[in-house]
């Protein structure tokens, strides 16, 4: 659950989103901004986390009482290799945190920390990942726990992003979305049966201001609380695209695993949000040109 | 025939009605506390809680002076049989803080007859009995398993079920004095060892929390396939194996503190024994899922389109016919409510301890102009409630009655958007 340390939103006197060329990073930067919060990113091309003086350089860029929000990763994380790098990297961060007096740390995570078997997921619910990319979330977890002691730290779980600008091609709307752009078809896994919460990209961006503003600590997940199959995504896509697209079914490999949230804490920590639901959230990404983004 | 005179230590909810009970079977009955404002009150018939009939037997009995009340521990020692029934306190996790009993113990033990019994009618844990040893003989210790139910506390003093007594050596007859006051209550007594008592009571929670964790579950699988869970039970219950009496209403979380203070026991039995009660864990976190069921009706059903509705909640307590707001599921959801215009009425709880949200003075002054109506305590007098009362007052046409108070009214066929537990929308 949440704790909200400013009871009433308060502007942080300036957060610094570290990752802002990434997916979320740059729409949780325009929201900052979009609120009047003073608000700077620093993407891979001012600090490097995996560079000799990564720490260097991170330290001389934060002020103090800086809200710092994290996003920066190599992700999805596939292998080993892209594990270690991950955790280097939140090695810097978390040196960094220790070394300077900040007043809010947010990381993003994922709910891919959680087990797979965990089919009603709250931020209660066992974080086992037995994925490279849940393993690197949850190690992160743990790094910026350890380091973030005298910093209130809020950790935000998001499952499925969805979102025009997404540059990964996952399984699910955003590819869903791109397919039928293309005419191109709609190939399912099996039937598409597996149920999964998608939040919308803009809602993340909203609540992370809610949580700056709040100075929020704690554990939440983001979602919008409806989880459709996969089969019934691509049938609004189409619904939603005039294009020539099929759906596909092709036979299944893996056993049904449907993944709902209970977002009641989502509810109780920010009673005035109302997660955007998903026909909705499609129609706003159909509308939006691609994103051209400030970079500071 | 010799008539055992019987002492109350602890005047609380379990101890005054117990003893108005004792009272009413016939026995000369001698009350002690050490609050002295309470034996004031008590001697002027005036009560702290509210309990069906309790008032009436009350006042029969303080005029007869079958009944007396003293805040001087000495009175005790002309008793035969002294019960120690006063409340064992818990915190929010269910915790039981026996500090206060150990106490009380020995303030009656310095006063007590040498030959008199002592009773242990408090919830304690397994152990705690024979514990007493050290403090006088165990010949005359027992426990006495207790059954209050708030709301029905006189009917199951006076009427009970069985008595469940702990006892040193179960192979000997309970004592005279004892077995003729049980005896008045003309029901089946089961003695047993210390620990069997002791478990007893816990037993009794934890089967009845096994079968309203099942009704939540199935209830609520009932929501999502169309099904009404009401449509369920009497098939369930004319199963002999389930039983007529099965305790199978869905609800919004367990509450009231007892049933929370037996599974954090049980749990902490098994954790320090090393056994597995995980389904424990279970049950803890269904009723804590439960308890946001109302909260996710209403973002779902109304916050969804209407940013600043006016909300009517009827109901504080947390059951019907009791003024106990402990775990109330009620008070838990207006935490979350504060952003909106609230109205609240309890026709017991005074509403000023929800001090942000209207007092409304009755169930009409909340209903009015309200766009959504939450009832989230059953109490009768909220099944008063018409229809056209409600087309006439209320602004808006959602109604939460997770109780299914006002199901009788056919809500859905005269416009109304109506949530209950266990309640599925008919495809």
């Amino acid at each position: 659950m949440l704790k909200h340390l400013n009871k009433t939103k308060i502007k942080p006197t300036r957060v610094v989103v570290l990752g802002s060329q990434g997916f979320v990073g740059r729409y949780a930067l325009r929201q900052l901004k979009s609120e009047g919060i003073e608000a700077v990113g620093i993407s891979k091309n001012e600090v490097n986390l995996l560079h000799v003086d990564a720490e260097k350089i991170l330290l001389e860029k934060l002020n103090l009482q800086d809200t710092l929000v994290v996003v920066s990763a190599l992700a999805p994380c596939k292998n080993t290799a892209m594990l270690i790098d991950n955790l280097r990297m939140m090695q810097i961060v978390g040196n960094v945190i220790e070394k300077i007096s900040l007043s809010h740390v947010v990381y993003i995570s994922s709910d891919a920390a959680y087990a797979d078997d965990i089919t009603l997921a709250t931020e209660d619910s066992v974080t086992a990942p037995t994925s490279f990319h849940g393993m690197m979330h949850s190690c992160r977890e743990l790094i910026l726990k350890q380091a973030a002691k005298k910093t209130p730290l809020a950790i935000l779980r998001p499952s499925l992003l969805y979102g025009r600008g997404d540059p990964h091609h996952g399984y699910g709307p955003n590819r869903f979305i791109r397919l039928a752009e293309k005419n191109e078809p709609i190939v399912l896994f099996g039937n598409g049966e597996e149920k999964r919460d998608h939040v919308f990209i803009c809602d993340v961006a909203h609540i992370i201001a809610l949580v700056v503003q709040h100075r929020s600590e704690g554990i939440l997940n983001l979602a919008s609380g409806h989880a459709y199959s996969f089969r019934e995504i691509a049938e609004i896509v189409l619904s939603e695209i005039e294009c020539v697209s099929e759906i596909q079914a092709t036979p299944r490999n893996n056993p049904i695993m449907h993944r709902h949230f209970n977002i009641a804490a989502l509810y109780k920590a920010f009673p005035a949000f109302q997660p955007t639901q998903f026909k909705m959230g499609l129609k706003q990404v159909l509308q939006q040109s691609t994103l051209s983004m400030e970079t500071t | 025939m010799y008539q055992p005179t019987i002492g109350f230590a602890g005047m609380s909810h379990l101890g005054i009605n117990s003893a108005v009970a004792t009272a009413e079977r016939g026995f000369h009955v001698v009350c002690f506390d050490m609050d002295k404002t309470l034996i004031e009150n008590f001697k002027k018939q005036c009560l702290p809680i509210v309990e069906p009939t309790l008032p009436e037997l009350l006042t029969k009995h303080c005029l007869t002076e079958k009944i007396e009340f003293s805040d001087d521990a000495a009175m005790l020692g002309q008793c035969d049989v002294v019960y120690i029934a006063s409340d064992v306190p818990t915190n929010d996790r269910g915790v039981s803080d026996l500090a206060s009993i150990y106490a009380l113990i020995k303030q009656v033990l310095a006063h007590l007859n040498p030959n008199a019994l002592l009773v242990v009618l408090c919830q304690v844990p397994p152990g705690f009995t024979r514990a007493l040893k050290t403090e006088l003989p165990l010949e005359r210790v027992y426990y006495q398993v207790e059954t209050l139910i708030f709301g029905r506390a006189i009917e199951r003093a006076l009427y009970p079920e069985r008595f469940i007594i702990g006892c040193a050596d179960p192979a000997i007859s309970i004592d005279s004095r004892y077995g003729s006051l049980l005896a008045a209550f003309e029901c089946p007594i089961l003695p047993m060892r210390y620990e069997s008592a002791e478990l007893s009571k816990i037993s009794i929670n934890c089967c009845l929390v096994a079968s309203i964790s099942v009704a939540n579950m199935l209830s609520e699988i009932c929501e999502k396939i169309g099904a009404n869970w009401a449509e369920i039970v009497p098939a369930l219950k004319l199963d002999k194996r389930i039983g007529a009496n099965a305790y199978l209403a869905p609800g919004l979380g367990i509450a009231g503190g007892n049933l929370e203070r037996d599974l954090e026991t049980i749990l902490n039995f098994s954790e320090f024994y090393g056994t597995e009660a995980g389904i424990v864990k279970s049950w803890l976190r269904n009723s804590q899922y439960r308890k946001d069921w109302v909260l996710k009706i209403l973002q779902s059903h109304v916050l969804l389109t209407n940013k600043n509705p006016t909300i009517a909640v009827l109901g504080l307590a947390y059951k019907e016919n009791t003024h106990s707001t402990k775990n109330s599921p009620s008070l838990l959801l207006l935490q979350y409510l504060r952003s909106y215009n609230v109205r609240v009425y309890d026709p017991v709880v005074d509403c000023s301890i929800v001090s942000w949200a209207h007092s409304a003075t009755s169930v009409e002054q909340a209903l009015k102009s309200a766009d959504v109506l939450i009832i989230m305590t059953p109490w009768p007098v909220f099944r008063t409630m018409t229809l056209e009362e409600l087309k006439k007052t209320m602004r808006g046409r959602v109604i939460i009655d997770p109780y299914q108070v006002l199901a009788f009214l056919g809500l859905e066929k005269e416009g109304f958007h109506y949530s209950a537990l266990g309640v599925g929308v008919t495809c």
